[in-house]
């Protein structure tokens, strides 16, 4: 984790550490089998639409779509198993081990550790939530000053998390059902084919939709947020999005004159600051 | 400038996200509504199984006409078949010929208008298939009379070259029209000016009189003649109505057209149904 | 629900491969029409409306004919009442009747009497076991109900499987047999009995034009409408993408052997779904044949909806409102997020 220094300085410009290299290649086997999982699944939910026997012939049909969708599936499921395992050995050789050497591992303090991590939501993203509704609704010009990780992208995080329990799973056991109604009535199969279908249509949209919004379409980050290919995120939307964080780190690395003010509303300020010049 | 193409992004981005926020309410919630609306009417119609039932029997337009119209495609692995589906018909139509969007008559008559003869309505309606109602219904004489007849396109009216080489016998997407000569000039007899007039009584019908209608009526029919063309009139070789020969009839066709095999039967139609034909107006009546 | 509209786009991909060959061979007149009946019958607008106001088509596309199971059959084989041209209106077509067909094995007058035991006996039956109506006996369908003319599906083995007729194998065929005629007929009849001479869509869609009826579902207290629940399972709408693998209606509703007319309800202890022969539908050696029984408890059927099957119900519901209610106020805060960006500085009340 040392290799990545906090901030990196190119053309003059802040960038701030956000994702390994190895979180960002989860991050895109993740994205790329999920888009072609959805293609592959949504013309079966949605099969009398009239767009649906297209998109499925595209994929081969009935024939082969339904193969690319149980490779897609299978590699993702190896990816959710790896992520388990990268999640256990990250926490246990940066949090736990550390804490070992020193001695001050106590009894409760590894599940501290764990519910301390920075994807585990907190009181903080409750009252982000708080003072997001404040500004959308136009009682303050102050956007809340995020930490590390926003409850935006915490959402991202365990939404997809719950999903790929919830969707993997049963995608597993409709892939194998002769196997499983062996021990299982076939009667769970209606079950499972309802959470399968019902889950992945909320995982699907709310990453189209929500995720696609946070990181493509707003107009911050428009056409597309380049995080997840560099790893390195702005210091504009550093600002923008995570204040509190933003300003720890700088002053961590002793540049604290350089600190930026809050972003009071937005940057069309400067922009509009820049067009009329 | 890039301000302003932010503010026309946002606004489109603003109507698509209503959109789908449209869209989700329409795959979740709404369809728990329409589950229940669903269930309560299968609860109705078990409630009041015997009532429906008399209901069902009651002749309701919507089920009697417009349902009828149901379309079937059939996968045959080599080929997709796809047709009207009528009920209870056994053989395969197997194509589709678009109404008649041009002629004057149908709005109000129908495509399938011959009904008074009995024995001969079928056959008057496989005519009225390809022959335009005029070209029987309508006895050009004297100054009038042209001889000329060509084929129009019965979906967009326009006149057309023969299509008869090209089709099978009677499948033809075009019609057959006579034309007339009104003070020197040659015109269809469908002139656009007539089906207007058509048109417009068919739309301020409601708003008229009594007399009003009679008069229109009167106008209306005014071209049609009190006895029309029979079928020896073109089923023959001595000076046929219809220039076979002129409208693309190869030779082949007219000698079978004026074979003895189809005069023969007429001839056979005539001595038995010829007294009915000849009441005047009967085989318009609708 | 299975629709006809939905365009099947995979299947247009075959059809110019396979489209000229057997309509051009079969577009050849055949010896049916021996009573020259296409003189007037070959014009499609010969039709007129009967009494009850239907629409009576009295056409006859030849090719199509020629390329259905009855292509041999003349049209007085079976509308018998007809002798001359020009007749009076002609009977209903009884389709009980002996034709003028051999049947070869027997050497027999060819009937479809058979088939009226076999409804007769079925759940679609008219009259129950005593011998007496049923209710609503107007409900029960009659031949032409589910069959128009069958229409021949070849099928291609030469080198590999494919719809169509393969021009190899006639070749062969020929070699023996010298009337072309019969050699298309045997061919095409053979080949499509090979497999089902209706596609599993065609075949559900057949079904559902009554059993997707509320009104006849309720009537005769049917569980479910039938179609509209086969088609939200993975089989019914494998069906309407064209899979012609997928189980329809009669895979399951039909003892294996048994005609397709032979259909049992299922409290009939010989019935395929009775629930004492259910393990064994699905665990055929064609579809899942390392099934256990219990697979078929599986709810082939399970709608929607609350009185049918309340815990799927229930399950859905719970899904319904957690895909609704995480994705609206999501939504809602783009929205608001978009709108907020257009008005930066307009705080209510304390101004910075």
């Amino acid at each position: 984790m040392e290799k990545y220094p906090m901030i990196k300085i190119k053309d003059g410009k802040k960038y701030f550490y956000r994702f390994s290299l190895n979180q960002r290649i989860q991050h895109i086997i993740l994205a790329v089998t999920v888009v072609l999982l959805v293609l592959t699944g949504m013309p079966l939910k949605f099969h009398d639409a009239s767009w649906a026997p297209y998109l499925y012939a595209l994929f081969g049909g009935i024939k082969y779509a339904p193969v690319v969708h149980k490779v897609n599936g299978a590699i993702l499921m190896l990816l959710f198993f790896y992520h388990i395992f990268y999640l256990i050995y990250v926490i246990r050789k940066y949090h736990i081990e550390p804490l070992k050497k020193k001695g001050e591992l106590g009894k409760w303090d590894a599940v501290k550790t764990v519910l301390t991590q920075k994807m585990v939501p907190n009181l903080k993203d409750a009252l982000d939530i708080r003072d997001l509704m404040k500004y959308l609704f136009f009682l303050t010009n102050k956007r809340p000053d995020g930490d590390e990780m926003t409850w935006k992208e915490k959402f991202d995080y365990w939404a997809p998390f719950w999903g790929m329990v919830i969707i993997g799973f049963s995608g597993l056991i409709l892939w194998n059902k002769e196997l499983f109604t062996h021990i299982v009535p076939g009667g769970v199969l209606n079950f499972l084919i309802i959470a399968h279908s019902d889950e992945a249509l909320l995982a699907g949209l709310f990453l189209f939709i929500w995720h696609w919004y946070n990181v493509h379409f707003s107009i911050s980050v428009f056409p597309m947020g380049t995080v997840f290919l560099t790893g390195y995120l702005s210091e504009e939307l550093m600002v923008e999005e995570h204040y509190q964080y933003y300003v720890k780190i700088m002053k961590k690395a002793g540049l604290e004159h350089e600190i930026l003010p809050p972003h009071g509303a937005h940057e069309h300020e400067a922009h509009e600051g820049g067009a009329s010049s | 400038m890039k301000n302003f193409f932010f503010k026309i992004y946002m606004l489109a981005f603003m109507a698509l996200v209503v959109f789908f926020m449209v869209v989700i309410w329409k795959v979740t919630f709404a369809h728990i509504l329409h589950e229940y609306s669903n269930r309560k009417q299968a609860q109705e119609i078990s409630k009041f199984k015997e009532e429906r039932e008399e209901k069902g029997k009651k002749s309701n337009f919507e089920k009697i006409i417009l349902e009828s119209e149901e379309r079937v495609k059939r996968y045959l692995g080599y080929r997709i078949l796809e047709e009207v589906r009528i009920k209870g018909h056994f053989h395969h139509i197997g194509f589709d010929i678009g109404p008649d969007k041009r002629s004057y008559c149908i709005n109000c008559h129908g495509d399938m208008p011959h009904d008074a003869v009995k024995e001969l309505r079928a056959f008057l309606n496989m005519h009225a298939f390809f022959v335009g109602c005029e070209t029987c219904h309508v006895r050009l004489d004297g100054q009038e009379k042209t001889g000329i007849f060509k084929w129009y396109d019965r979906k967009t009216g326009d006149i057309v070259a023969s299509p008869v080489k090209k089709s099978s016998p009677g499948s033809f997407k075009a019609k057959i029209i006579p034309f007339e000569k009104i003070n020197g000039t040659i015109q269809r007899v469908d002139s656009q000016d007539r089906i207007d007039f058509a048109l417009e009584y068919r739309s301020r019908e409601e708003s008229l009189t009594e007399a009003q209608k009679s008069r229109a009526k009167k106008l209306l029919h005014k071209i049609v003649a009190k006895q029309p063309y029979i079928c020896e009139d073109c089923h023959q070789t001595e000076n046929p109505i219809l220039p076979f020969d002129a409208i693309g009839y190869p030779k082949e066709r007219i000698d079978s057209i004026t074979s003895t095999e189809v005069v023969g039967m007429i001839k056979n139609y005539t001595k038995f149904y010829m007294p009915n034909m000849l009441h005047p107006g009967e085989t318009l009546k609708k | 629900m299975i629709k006809t509209r939905i365009q099947k786009s995979c299947f247009i991909i075959f059809l110019p491969l396979f489209l000229t060959i057997t309509f051009a061979l079969l577009s050849s007149s055949y010896a049916a029409d021996i009573g020259n009946c296409l003189l007037c019958h070959k014009y499609p607008g010969i039709s007129r409306v009967d009494e009850e106001g239907r629409m009576r088509l009295f056409y006859v596309n030849e090719p199509i004919y020629n390329n259905s199971v009855h292509a041999k059959v003349k049209c007085e084989g079976c509308h018998t009442d007809i002798k001359e041209i020009p007749h009076k209106p002609a009977k209903k077509v009884d389709c009980l009747v002996e034709c003028h067909i051999v049947e070869p094995s027997t050497e027999k007058k060819f009937s479809h009497k058979d088939v009226e035991g076999f409804i007769q006996s079925s759940v679609h039956g008219k009259v129950d076991k005593d011998g007496n109506e049923k209710k609503y006996a107007e409900d029960y369908p009659g031949c032409k109900d589910c069959h128009d003319n069958p229409l021949f599906r070849p099928l291609s083995f030469f080198k590999r499987v494919r719809p169509g007729i393969s021009e190899q194998s006639l070749s062969r065929c020929k070699v023996c047999h010298k009337k072309e005629e019969f050699v298309y007929q045997f061919y095409n009849h053979v080949t499509t009995r090979l497999h089902k001479s209706r596609n599993p869509l065609n075949i559900a869609e057949m079904c559902g034009r009554c059993h997707d009826d509320p009104a006849l579902v309720a009537r005769h207290e049917l569980s479910t409408k039938a179609v509209i629940s086969y088609g939200e399972t993975f089989h019914g709408k494998a069906a309407s993408f064209l899979d012609e693998r997928i189980p329809d209606c009669l895979d399951c509703h039909v003892n294996k052997g048994d005609s397709v007319h032979q259909m049992l309800g299922h409290k009939d202890p010989a019935s395929s779904i009775h629930k004492d022969n259910k393990g064994k539908i699905c665990a055929t050696i064609d579809c899942h044949p390392s099934a256990s029984p219990k697979f078929a408890t599986y709810g082939v059927h399970a709608e929607f909806n609350l009185t049918q099957s309340p815990a799927q119900y229930f399950f859905t519901f719970f899904f319904i409102v957690l895909t609704g209610g995480t994705l609206l106020p999501l939504m809602g805060v783009i929205f608001l997020d978009l709108l907020r960006r257009f008005f930066p500085h307009a705080t209510i009340g304390r101004r910075k």
